[in-house]
């Protein structure tokens, strides 16, 4: 009997300790909350990456969530903040953006962590985590992804115009505009264009027009200058509104909005346009038999400054302040931009990391042996520009978007005039 | 004496309160203290006093945006009138497939706009719009519907006046209606022609109606956005920039809620003033 109780007691006590452990791990661990962008193909990688993480870290938990749905991921952030409902790492935030939160004070500086500094330079040039770097000297988001705009070119369509490599100038791209305008039915009307650009006045559709081939024309320049001044009054600004201007003018782009068609590229109707590498899956999955497509820089002026830069479409990863757990957040962020998650970016979304030496690094290599349409744009990501970080930014794309409908669409105003009456907007608009 | 019912009373009322509290009397008391503040929804506001108001009365695109409201509801208003009593004319009528015909009429307005707007965005494509290709055929042109500065907003009227007619025919079948058939009788007896009856007795009986048409339009009129929002962008050169558009780019694309405030309280009070005045003239026109 004494036994019996013994043994009873001892069991007790077991069930207590274990218990008790059971609880005191339960209140160590803790559970972070991660929000990556909404596509499947995002869904996808997060998930992958997060059950990676949680399998070896069991104290450390992610919880992963698509982004929730809004008419831009923008305003869901910024209503995330404004309610402090904000996850503790996002990973799909637009650059431009960065300077407005950073004044609200809603993000974490990342260069306080004392790993900082080694883990930015293994995987970044120095240039572009001066590019990160807000005005207060701090760095708020790692530059993740970039989705170089590249001209994507029909390629029996060049052929059949006598082109047999893309039109890298200008002048190159104004006499293939002249051999593809076509009337093809014979209704007086020209129905075969050279390209196609957005004719809304939305701000962000000249990031896939004017601003591409600005930074492309400028040699690699961006709106504003390193005091937050405007500096895109220039020669190269210039020529590229009288370029597009020329390319509405002659008929070479259509004055119409096509987006609501089958798709005008895949279908033939204009022989290139200026895009990311999201088209390669796209054109992929839609293209009809026997089509084929290839990239190439987007045109320069003749006299432009070889090799070509263009704008990098980034997305960047930060962390924000109203977290529980910085350091861990830290952790987990430094996972995400690692080789291997990197590597499965490549793969599972089709994005180009924002990674140095990513066509030499023997971990990607296979990964471009098979996929040689994304090295194109691998080899671009190697000179691309971001957004400049202002607070402001919007308005000062919208002012030229304004200036860009009026000069470029509608030819009612010069290229000079429109390039000086947009900086002297952008100049009231950041007094 | 107070009795218990009495007090039950108020509980029904409570839902309504609160619904009224929260959607209309906060937003609108926060919308005014919003006036006289600088905010950008993150950072703290500042008070500013009355300086949104000297940005708007030198805000140029503003008052453009409230002129091609006026561009829209002066093509708008009268086309949906005559075309909404002109159908419930005819469908007042005894005429075959009746329920049909009003039922076809009354289809687009439950069907979303934004649905309506892709679909007639389709419509009037330049290169392979329908409307185009049966120019084409007709008369040999192509018409830039919603690039032209001059067509683009009299084509968004037309396109909101196919969508919303049906809600005004269901009103003007209503008034006619109520018109007494005595009156008709009478004037067949005096040998009054058609139209004679229609401008004699048919218009001035549904005179309230005709008020009530014009205000809603006028007020459902000066809310133009969905249209410009998904077809032109404000565009071709802000030609169809509405005021509502406008107050919304400077809230959501912008945040300056409280310019945006201040733009939204002084376009109510043109709205208001508007709808008064036309009150007033239709009432005065009350001709028997």
């Amino acid at each position: 009997m004494k036994n019996f109780l013994k043994q009873i007691s001892l069991f007790i006590i077991l069930i207590a300790l274990s218990c008790g452990n059971q609880q005191d791990q339960n209140s160590k661990r803790i559970t972070l909350t991660y929000w990556s962008a909404n596509n499947q193909d995002e869904i996808d990688l997060a998930r992958s990456l997060v059950a990676e993480w949680n399998e070896a870290h069991p104290r450390v938990q992610v919880k992963h969530q698509p982004i929730p749905e809004g008419r831009s991921s923008e305003e869901v952030v910024l209503a995330a903040v404004v309610g402090k409902t904000t996850p503790d790492v996002f990973s799909n935030m637009w650059p431009g953006d960065v300077e407005l939160y950073v004044r609200a004070n809603a993000l974490t500086a990342l260069d306080q962590f004392a790993d900082f500094d080694s883990v930015a330079t293994d995987r970044f040039a120095p240039e572009k985590i001066d590019e990160a770097r807000s005005t207060d000297g701090h760095v708020y988001h790692i530059l993740w992804k970039t989705n170089p705009i590249m001209m994507i070119y029909n390629k029996k369509m060049l052929a059949r115009a006598g082109f047999d490599k893309p039109p890298a100038t200008y002048d190159e791209f104004f006499e293939l505009a002249e051999r593809i305008k076509k009337d093809t039915d014979g209704d007086g009307y020209i129905d075969r264009w050279v390209g196609i650009t957005q004719i809304l006045v939305t701000w962000w559709q000249r990031f896939f027009d004017y601003y591409t081939l600005y930074i492309a024309a400028s040699g690699g320049g961006t709106l504003l200058d390193q005091q937050g001044d405007v500096k895109f009054d220039n020669e190269a600004s210039v020529r590229v509104f009288r370029f597009l201007q020329e390319l509405f003018e002659q008929n070479y782009f259509p004055r119409e909005r096509m987006d609501a068609r089958a798709d005008v590229f895949l279908h033939s109707v204009v022989a290139t346009r200026f895009t990311g590498p999201w088209e390669i899956r796209h054109a992929n999955k839609f293209k009809q038999e026997g089509f084929e497509f290839d990239f190439a820089p987007v045109p320069v002026p003749d006299s432009s400054i070889k090799p070509v830069y263009t704008y990098g479409d980034y997305k960047s990863i930060v962390l924000f302040k109203n977290s529980e757990h910085p350091r861990e957040s830290w952790e987990f962020i430094k996972f995400l931009i690692s080789r291997e998650a990197d590597l499965r970016l490549l793969k599972l979304a089709n994005q180009l990391p924002i990674r140095k030496n990513i066509l030499i690094d023997g971990k990607f290599r296979l990964y471009f042996q098979d996929n040689p349409k994304m090295e194109v744009f691998a080899q671009q990501a190697q000179r691309v520009r971001g957004a400049d970080s202002s607070p402001v930014l919007r308005e000062i794309f919208d002012a030229l978007s304004q200036e860009f409908e009026a000069s470029v669409i509608y030819g009612v105003k010069s290229a000079e005039q429109a390039v000086e009456d947009a900086a002297e907007r952008a100049r009231l608009i950041m007094e | 004496m107070k009795t218990k019912r009495d007090k039950i009373g108020y509980v029904f009322v409570l839902p309504y309160l609160i619904h009224f509290s929260v959607f209309v009397a906060f937003p609108l008391a926060f919308s005014f203290v919003l006036i006289f503040h600088k905010w950008d929804i993150i950072s703290p506001m500042d008070w500013v006093g009355f300086s949104n108001f000297s940005k708007l009365v030198q805000d140029v695109l503003f008052f453009k945006a409230i002129r091609n409201t006026l561009v829209f509801l002066v093509i708008h208003i009268p086309l949906q009138i005559i075309i909404a009593l002109a159908l419930a004319e005819f469908l007042n009528q005894k005429i075959r497939f009746r329920g049909f015909f009003r039922a076809s009429y009354f289809m687009p307005v439950v069907v979303s706009g934004v649905v309506i707007t892709i679909l007639w965005q389709q419509l009037y494509a330049q290169d392979s719009g329908i409307i185009n290709s049966l120019l084409v055929k007709l008369a040999g042109v192509k018409l830039p519907w919603l690039t032209s500065v001059k067509l683009a907003m009299p084509s968004i009227a037309i396109m909101a006046t196919w969508k919303n007619v049906g809600l005004y025919i269901v009103l003007f079948l209503v008034g006619l209606q109520t018109v007494p058939k005595y009156m008709y009788e009478a004037a067949d007896i005096e040998g009054a022609s058609h139209w004679q009856k229609f401008r004699h007795i048919t218009l001035p009986m549904i005179n309230p109606t005709m008020i009530m048409v014009v205000i809603i339009s006028t007020i459902g009129g000066f809310s133009l956005f969905i249209e410009p929002y998904i077809m032109t962008g404000g565009g071709p050169l802000n030609s169809t920039l509405s005021a509502m558009l406008y107050i919304y780019r400077q809230a959501f694309s912008f945040y300056h809620m409280g310019y945006a405030a201040t733009l939204g309280f002084f376009f109510a009070l043109i709205v208001f003033s508007v709808v008064l005045i036309q009150k007033k003239i239709i009432e005065r026109e009350n001709i028997y």
